[in-house]
């Protein structure tokens, strides 16, 4: 046999060698089943090896035309020298396209090397594989196998020193390809790299914080942050908030992340929540900046309620600063009555209805008054508009008996537990629940602590709360 | 099942096979969204000794809204109300994060009685008091442990026998609660004026005897 000439022994026993590549490829089979193919009773075997490294590294690509190849001596300066000034940015890749090997095992081997007939990178992102094939080659000892060695080298990326195509950069391993055509290659390796990521990521199992479960990568997702959570979660606490407006807390649920007040961006979002759901939260977020302004106010009209910021270059006394126009729906109107324009000049026109609704409830029901004004604006018409004044009314009284509003930004607030110093969500204004009162950010409890003030040590409504207390024995008596 | 329940029932059998972190949870009437939490009071600290107890609510929406959180067993510490037990702790409300568990909380609320954080207090008096004089502070919450949460009393025996010191419950002195009574008001109004009027250690200098008096006459 040729393999036998090529090593010159003749006492190779056969069958050993079989056995011995059986028990190699076997082993193979079971630690990277992706990257081997083939049947090596049959001599002829497929290597398909991705190169992972073990985090993310900066890739050069370089034009060969231009940039004169590297001769070993250069790449010691190649990090500071000022030939190695990349006309692009390093890409961050944590893999490159797979090597792909079409290797020949001779009837003796382990005890002849094997024949590399191809060796051929994906994408052509290494152009000249002789060194490599010498290298490799190099690797066989007389009777081991050699192939768990060649995959480790490759896949390792440790050949890509052996190569020299290693240099540093700013204290940092960096590799450095040399191609015809870097901008053809770049996103190449860019997408390989996605997709080698996103398999990786799919296929993996991970343990969602707040299902407590292990989830299959697919069914998860990647944050910006690195955080991890299954779908499922996410679209259940996202929903809720955005169903609750609290679009603060569209964000990554880690406490770190919830401390450091990190909101999800428009495409996490996207690829948890509903196209509805989307739209409610870019639109709270809209509102959210808009409201940081008082002078917005929005638009009356119940079918739009545009946001309708001041208009500019107004002076403050003119009466035009009273003016709004709705971008949307072209509709003018006073910020103060949120009627129709009615001029800088003319003050807002009081309210007809409510004085006409306040006479009629003034009247006894069947009275005659109340016929009279049931005759001239219509009974139903009369009804309706009552009916509004009392759920008005009623409105107000609660927001009144159960609500407090922030003294800045006038928001209602109401409060289920805790204490009365209450921090506005919106315009982070502190105040008391008690009397409304701002409070100074700096120490707000000044407010409770300070003898004779009007709610010194009311920090805490008692009342409700005390009866859950059970009654301490005996401590009355002392 | 919902997914609360199971998040929650996976928490209850977590914190039962975990030892190590001597936090208990238990069901009351047998149901899996109303609980206690206990723990010792740790280490080094006044509430050493004690054993504390903590309502929990899980709401409906768990674990994407914040578990309601009170201590049943007093406490004097200044970021929990004494007189109802609540608790504001930034995780409990806008810092909550479907992240935390029953037992995280439970263990985050334990080290809030290694670090009181009289600055950011609950319990406005009780920080008084604390930021004042730490020691007679440390004293007071230590009478607590040993009345409430059955901690060793000063002689070591285990739970207070014999009646209780007001005086001590208040972080007052003794003197000078005598000193006043001896003009005629009641104890318990002394207790109470003393109390508020943080009438502690170097403070005392700064509160003339008139004012207290004028405030005990208040109605």
């Amino acid at each position: 046999m040729a393999a036998q000439t090529t090593t010159g022994r003749k006492d190779v026993d056969l069958a050993e060698c079989a056995l011995l590549q059986g028990e190699e490829w076997e082993v193979l089979e079971s630690i990277y089943p992706d990257c081997v193919s083939g049947d090596p009773s049959s001599g002829l075997v497929k290597l398909e090896i991705p190169i992972e490294f073990s985090g993310p590294k900066a890739v050069y690509v370089l034009d060969d035309r231009i940039e004169p190849p590297y001769t070993t001596a250069d790449s010691e300066r190649i990090g500071t020298g000022p030939s190695f000034v990349p006309e692009s940015p390093s890409l961050s890749l944590a893999t490159l396209p797979p090597l792909l090997l079409d290797v020949m095992l001779p009837a003796t081997y382990p005890y002849s090397p094997p024949v590399i007939q191809s060796l051929h990178a994906t994408q052509s992102w290494l152009p000249v594989c002789t060194q490599l094939r010498r290298i490799l080659l190099e690797r066989w000892q007389d009777g081991e196998g050699v192939l768990y060695n060649w995959i480790e080298l490759i896949r390792s990326g440790e050949f890509l020193e052996e190569l020299d195509m290693c240099s540093e950069v700013n204290g940092k391993e960096a590799v450095r390809i040399s191609h015809p055509a870097p901008h053809m290659l770049i996103p190449l390796l860019k997408a390989c790299d996605q997709s080698a990521q996103l398999t990786r990521f799919s296929q993996a199992s991970y343990e969602c914080q707040i299902c407590l479960t292990s989830i299959k990568g697919a069914r998860c997702i990647l944050l910006s942050c690195q955080h991890v959570f299954c779908r499922a979660c996410l679209e259940d606490f996202w929903r809720l908030c955005i169903t609750e407006g609290d679009v603060g807390h569209v964000g990554c649920p880690d406490p770190q992340c919830v401390k450091a007040g990190r909101e999800a961006n428009e495409e996490e979002v996207r690829r948890v929540v509903t196209e509805e759901e989307v739209r409610r939260w870019k639109w709270l977020r809209e509102k959210r900046e808009l409201e940081k302004d008082p002078s917005i106010i929005h638009c009356p009209m119940s079918f739009c309620q545009r946001p309708v910021p001041k208009p500019v270059n107004v002076d403050d006394g003119s009466g035009w600063e009273r003016l709004r126009e709705c971008l949307d729906c072209g509709y003018s109107f006073c910020a103060y009555c949120k009627r129709t324009w009615h001029g800088p000049l003319s003050d807002c026109p009081i309210s007809m209805t409510e004085s006409f609704v306040l006479e009629y409830l003034a009247q006894p029901e069947g009275s005659s008054e109340r016929e009279v004004l049931e005759r001239r604006f219509g009974r139903n018409n009369i009804r309706r508009l009552v009916a509004k004044y009392e759920e008005e009314q009623a409105n107000k009284q609660w927001l009144e008996d159960s609500t407090m509003s922030c003294p800045s930004c006038h928001v209602y607030v109401e409060k289920s537990l805790g204490c009365n110093h209450m921090t506005c969500a919106k315009c982070k204004t502190h105040f008391c629940y008690r009397c409304g009162e701002k409070l100074q950010a700096s120490n707000p409890y000044v407010h409770f602590s300070t003898p004779g003030q009007r709610c010194y040590s009311k920090l805490f409504d008692f009342q409700s709360i005390d009866d859950e207390w059970q009654p301490v024995e005996g401590f009355e008596l002392l | 099942m919902d997914a609360r329940l199971r998040r929650v029932n996976k928490e209850i059998a977590d914190c039962k096979n975990d030892k190590s972190s001597n936090i208990d949870i238990d069901l009351v009437d047998n149901s899996p969204f109303h609980l206690i939490g206990s723990f010792d009071g740790p280490e080094g600290t006044p509430y050493e000794g004690g054993h504390f107890e903590v309502d929990i609510v899980i709401p409906d929406s768990y674990p994407f809204q914040p578990v309601k959180m009170k201590f049943i067993t007093k406490i004097y510490h200044p970021n929990v109300s004494s007189a109802s037990g609540a608790i504001c702790l930034d995780i409990l409300k806008d810092a909550w994060s479907p992240v935390l568990t029953l037992k995280s909380t439970l263990i985050s609320l334990q080290s809030l009685l290694c670090s009181p954080e009289p600055r950011d207090p609950q319990d406005a008096e009780v920080a008084k008091h604390y930021m004042t004089s730490k020691s007679s502070f440390e004293e007071t919450a230590r009478y607590w442990t040993e009345i409430y949460a059955g901690g060793p009393g000063k002689a070591g025996k285990g739970k207070a026998s014999g009646p209780r010191d007001e005086i001590a419950m208040a972080g007052l002195d003794s003197a000078h609660v005598q000193q006043f009574q001896s003009l005629g008001f009641e104890k318990s109004k002394v207790i109470d004026v003393l109390r508020r009027m943080n009438y502690r250690g170097a403070n005392v200098a700064n509160i003339n005897d008139d004012r207290v008096v004028e405030e005990m006459l208040k109605p």
